[in-house]
Formats: structure tokens, C-alpha cells, sequence
């Protein structure tokens, strides 16, 4: 009796340490796979980010070498991730907004908002010239902004309004005839700085985020002004003075930068990286030592083969005319390795004068002798 | 005497019972493991041939569209598949010469070489960096015309070569 009463409490003291064990060794195995569910929900986000990053990658490197093309992208599979764009010391970076994926580049302009967050994104690729290709520039462009032209640069509103077919713009002749559309951000662009630092932010767009609404303004002598919307009023966001450095002439890449820049830190970044660029490329046309009037690169074997050709033309073209092909390229590197170096003593406009004289040099080259400079 | 002996044997049985579960448990989880990582190796090494080849072609993409080489025309469109051979020497020096803090971002560990075919036969190397102990390259080709304009007479001569973008990972 007394051994059947012990044996019956070994046997619930039994069965109730087997479902102790059962529970815990339940819990811990339940605990492993939440664990191990959370951990590949999080792998997957990164990978899945990173394969977004990834894939725009791609469309940016293809879209800036296929020139003057204008690429639509679907982005409403991202539509809850937030794309951003920066460009500080050189380099560009851009990514999804609080997600660890993000590529670096410091090579290639690329002309953005600060955040994009669109069921549409275009792409346009632009070449930049000073005077010869430097490098092609590239615009992204959301598809909920809308773009309003102001001002009377009647020539450039044409001009913008036939090359942006496919995105969201319209030319007004006054800024109470803005007409904003729900979940539309609003960028005006002051063709000639007639309107914009003269005015006040217009009633229908002051109930807008201060984010939402922006404007640049093309003022002066090639100079360019960011500004950004403040309560009622505008604010100008350079400091500095700002200058468009490019050529006169039909879609004008560093001017449409301008225009799809989020502010003037990314575009001065992004035309940092252009300079940069040119100024390799005025080693391969010069030489490395062209800004000392020392000749190398095609210049020389062009120099070479015009040497004993004494009644041409294309002698004097190259360098013994008073203004000759060398002496033009010889100003214009010295004159972006200025800029490169002491971007606050960098004279913009002489920097254009002297593109502007060796386009023409190359131009008296190409009419009168078989080869020019480029 | 004889229950309790019982009773031990029995919990030796279920003890015995236990191991063994708990060793085909484990060989089993083994079994997953491996199983997992080998696919994991698998779909990494197919992954990385995918973007080195994704690499080769961007790489081609941007050798033939360089400002660097390509053939222009002034303020016209530059002409497509066609390297200046003035620009070839100078460029080459210019490449290797900014290759560590310019052009290898752009490159990144590969090797650019132009080849001459027709009228001559003759080399560029405009871009040379090998990874080193690379474990997998990929060559691609892609034919170009060659525009000499001091060759032709009052016009440009054109031959015929391509360009190899080796691209290593």
C-alpha cells in the first residue's frame, strides 16, 4: 500500500516534470524558428533593398551613356521606399532613405532631389561640352513634381517646354496663375530672374510644405539662385554667387542641371565632378603640361604633322597665329585648374571665355584643314 | 526488489530511447545544415558570374562611349563604335596615369586593350589592373572602326580593330 502510494506520486511528479519539459523545450524550439523568421524577414528587406539599389545602378549607368535619351521608369514597386540623393566633397552618394543599402559615386553628375518618393521616375541623360564632350550629365526627375516656367526668356521657355515632353510642365505669365495639383510638388523656374526674388511665395501654394515648393532662378551673367520656400516668403539657399559654367547654345546641359538640382550643394558637387573630368580630358587633347604651353597629347601629333606644311593655314591655326589652337587650350586648362584648385577665386566667365575661344579655333580648324582638335 | 529492478531497466530502455533520438535529431539537422549551405555556395557563385558578367558588359558600355576615345565631329554627334587614333596614345597615358584615383572607379579591376586588324597590326593598352589572385575573368569584345586624321589624304582614313574588356572578380 504504502509503496503503490509512493509510486503513484513518482508518477505524477513524473508527468508533471514531462510537461515542465515538454513546455520549456516547446517555447525554446518555438522561440528559434520567430527568431529565425525575423532574422530572414530582415535579410530579405536588406537584400531586396540592396537589389533595388542595385537595379537602379544599372539604369543610371545605361542611361548616362545613351545620350539625350529620356527613360520612364516604373517605380511603383518601390512605392514604399523612399529614394535619396546627396553629393558632398566630390562624391555622390544615393540609396533608400533609413535602409543600409546605398552606392557611392564620384565620377558621374548626377542632377536629383534630395528624396524621391514617385510612382515614376525619368531619367534624362544630357552631354556636357566645354567646348568638346566632357562627360554626360543626368537628370532624375520625379514624376509628382510639376514644373512652372515664369519670366521672359520666351526662347528658353520654348525651349524647355519641346525638350521635356513627358514631364509635368507648363509656362505661366504671372505666379497667381499657378494652378497646384493634389500630391504634386511644385518647382517654378524664373527664366530671368524677373519674379521670383521680387515676389512672395503665391497664396495658392502657401499652404504647401516648406519642402514641397522650390524655385531657381537664372539671373545675371550665367548665374544661377536656389531658393526654397519659407512660410510666405522665399529664401535664398546659396550664399555664394553661382555661376551656370557652360556655352551658349541649345540644351544647355549645366542649366537644365540646375533646373533638376534639389539645391545649389548638389549642383556645385555635381559640376565639381565635370571640371574634374574636363580636366583629364585636357590632357588628352594637350598634354600634361598644355597649362605651361608645353604641347603633348593629339595637339602634338597634330603640331607634327602641320610642321612642314609652311604655306597652310592650319599652321597658324595651331600656333602661329596670334590666336592659335594651343595658346586657347593652354588658357582654358589653366584656367579650370584654378577652379578645381580655389573654387572661391575661380573666374567662371573667363573659364567660358576661353572654351568659347578654342571652340572657335576648332572651328577654323575643321573649315580649313583636314583634322581639328576634336 | 524485483519492480524496482524492472523499473530501472525501464528507464534505462527509455533513456537508450531518448539518445537515439537525439542522435538522429542532430545527424538530420546536420543533414539540413550542410544541405543549406551548399545551396547558399551554389546560388552566391551563380550570383557572382551574373554581376561579372553584368560588370563586363557596363564596362564595355562606358569604353565605348569615353569622351576620352571616341571619334567627334566638333559640336556634331560623335560617330558610334569608332576610337580616334590620335586620342589612343595620349589617352592611354592619361588612363594609367589617373588609374588608381580616377579611372579605377569607373573600371574597377580590369583590362582595356584596343587592337589595330586592318591597315595595321597594333596595341593600346589604355587600362591594366587585374585583380590580383583573381579567381574568375571575363573577356568581351566589341568591333571598332579606328579614324586616323592625318593618315587619309584631306580625309580621314578609317581602319578596323576592337576593343577587350577583360573584367576580373
Amino acid at each position: 500500500m504504502a509503496y503503490g502510494k509512493i509510486s503513484g506520486r513518482r508518477g505524477q511528479l513524473e508527468l508533471t516534470f514531462n510537461w515542465v519539459y515538454v513546455l520549456i523545450a516547446g517555447t525554446v524550439i518555438l522561440l528559434f524558428f520567430i527568431s529565425l523568421v525575423a532574422r530572414q524577414k530582415q535579410v530579405s528587406e536588406e537584400r531586396l533593398s540592396g537589389d533595388v539599389v542595385e537595379v537602379m545602378s544599372s539604369i543610371l549607368a545605361g542611361a548616362g551613356v545613351s545620350e539625350k535619351t529620356k527613360n520612364f521608369i516604373d517605380a511603383s514597386g518601390l512605392a514604399d521606399y523612399t529614394l535619396y540623393f546627396s553629393c558632398q566633397d566630390g562624391v555622390g552618394e544615393f540609396g533608400i532613405k533609413d535602409r543600409p543599402a546605398r552606392t557611392q559615386n564620384s565620377i558621374d553628375p548626377l542632377f536629383a532631389p534630395r528624396e524621391v518618393h514617385s510612382p515614376q521616375i525619368v531619367t534624362w541623360s544630357l552631354p556636357y561640352s566645354m567646348p568638346f564632350k566632357v562627360i554626360d550629365f543626368l537628370m532624375v526627375i520625379p514624376a509628382n513634381v510639376k514644373y512652372y516656367l515664369v519670366g521672359n526668356d520666351a526662347d528658353f521657355v520654348n525651349e524647355f517646354v519641346n525638350a521635356t515632353e513627358g514631364i509635368k510642365r507648363t509656362y505661366v505669365p504671372n505666379l497667381q496663375q499657378i494652378e497646384p495639383e493634389a500630391n504634386l510638388q511644385v518647382r517654378l523656374i524664373d527664366t530671368d530672374g524677373s519674379v521670383i526674388p521680387h515676389s512672395q511665395v503665391p497664396v495658392q501654394l502657401q499652404s504647401f510644405d516648406d519642402t514641397e515648393v522650390s524655385a531657381v532662378v537664372f539671373t545675371g551673367i550665367n548665374q544661377v539662385d536656389f531658393y526654397q520656400k519659407q512660410g510666405s516668403s522665399w529664401q535664398k539657399l546659396n550664399q555664394k554667387l553661382l555661376r551656370i559654367v557652360s556655352l551658349p547654345g541649345e540644351k544647355n546641359a549645366a542649366k537644365y542641371g540646375a533646373i533638376f538640382s534639389a539645391d545649389d550643394q548638389i549642383y556645385r558637387c555635381n559640376m565639381g565632378k565635370a571640371l574634374n573630368r574636363l580636366e583629364k580630358l585636357m590632357e588628352v587633347y594637350g598634354g600634361k603640361d598644355i597649362a605651361s604651353g608645353l604641347i603633348g597629347g593629339k595637339l602634338q601629333k597634330l603640331s607634327e604633322h602641320y610642321q612642314g606644311d609652311i604655306s597652310s593655314d592650319c599652321r597658324g591655326y595651331l600656333e602661329q597665329n596670334n590666336e592659335n589652337t594651343v595658346g586657347a587650350l593652354s588658357r582654358l586648362s589653366s584656367n579650370v585648374a584654378a577652379c578645381r584648385l580655389q573654387p572661391q577665386s575661380c573666374s567662371e566667365l573667363d573659364l567660358i571665355e576661353a572654351a568659347e575661344k578654342l571652340k572657335q579655333m576648332n572651328d577654323k580648324l575643321r573649315v580649313s584643314c583636314s583634322a581639328s582638335l576634336y | 526488489m524485483k519492480s524496482k529492478k524492472k523499473m530501472n531497466r525501464k528507464g534505462q530502455m527509455q533513456m537508450t530511447e531518448t539518445i537515439a533520438i537525439l542522435f538522429i535529431f542532430f545527424i538530420l539537422l546536420m543533414f539540413g545544415v550542410i544541405f543549406y549551405f551548399r545551396y547558399q555556395k551554389a546560388a552566391f557563385q551563380e550570383k557572382e558570374e551574373e554581376l561579372l558578367g553584368q560588370r563586363a558588359m557596363e564596362s564595355t558600355l562606358k569604353a565605348l562611349f569615353m569622351p576620352e576615345l571616341i571619334c567627334s565631329r566638333g559640336e556634331a554627334e560623335p560617330e558610334d563604335n569608332c576610337f580616334d587614333v590620335l586620342k589612343l596614345n595620349s589617352s592611354s597615358e592619361t588612363m594609367q596615369h589617373y588609374l588608381d584615383d580616377y579611372y579605377f572607379e569607373i573600371f574597377s579591376y580590369a583590362t582595356i586593350t584596343v587592337e589595330e586588324v586592318y591597315p595595321e597590326n597594333k596595341t593600346w593598352i589604355l587600362y591594366d589592373k587585374p585583380k590580383p589572385d583573381f579567381t574568375r575573368k571575363e573577356p568581351t569584345f566589341f568591333v571598332v572602326t579606328l579614324r586616323d586624321e592625318l593618315a587619309g589624304k584631306n580625309q580621314p582614313h578609317y581602319g578596323l580593330g576592337y576593343v577587350a574588356v577583360t573584367v576580373y572578380s
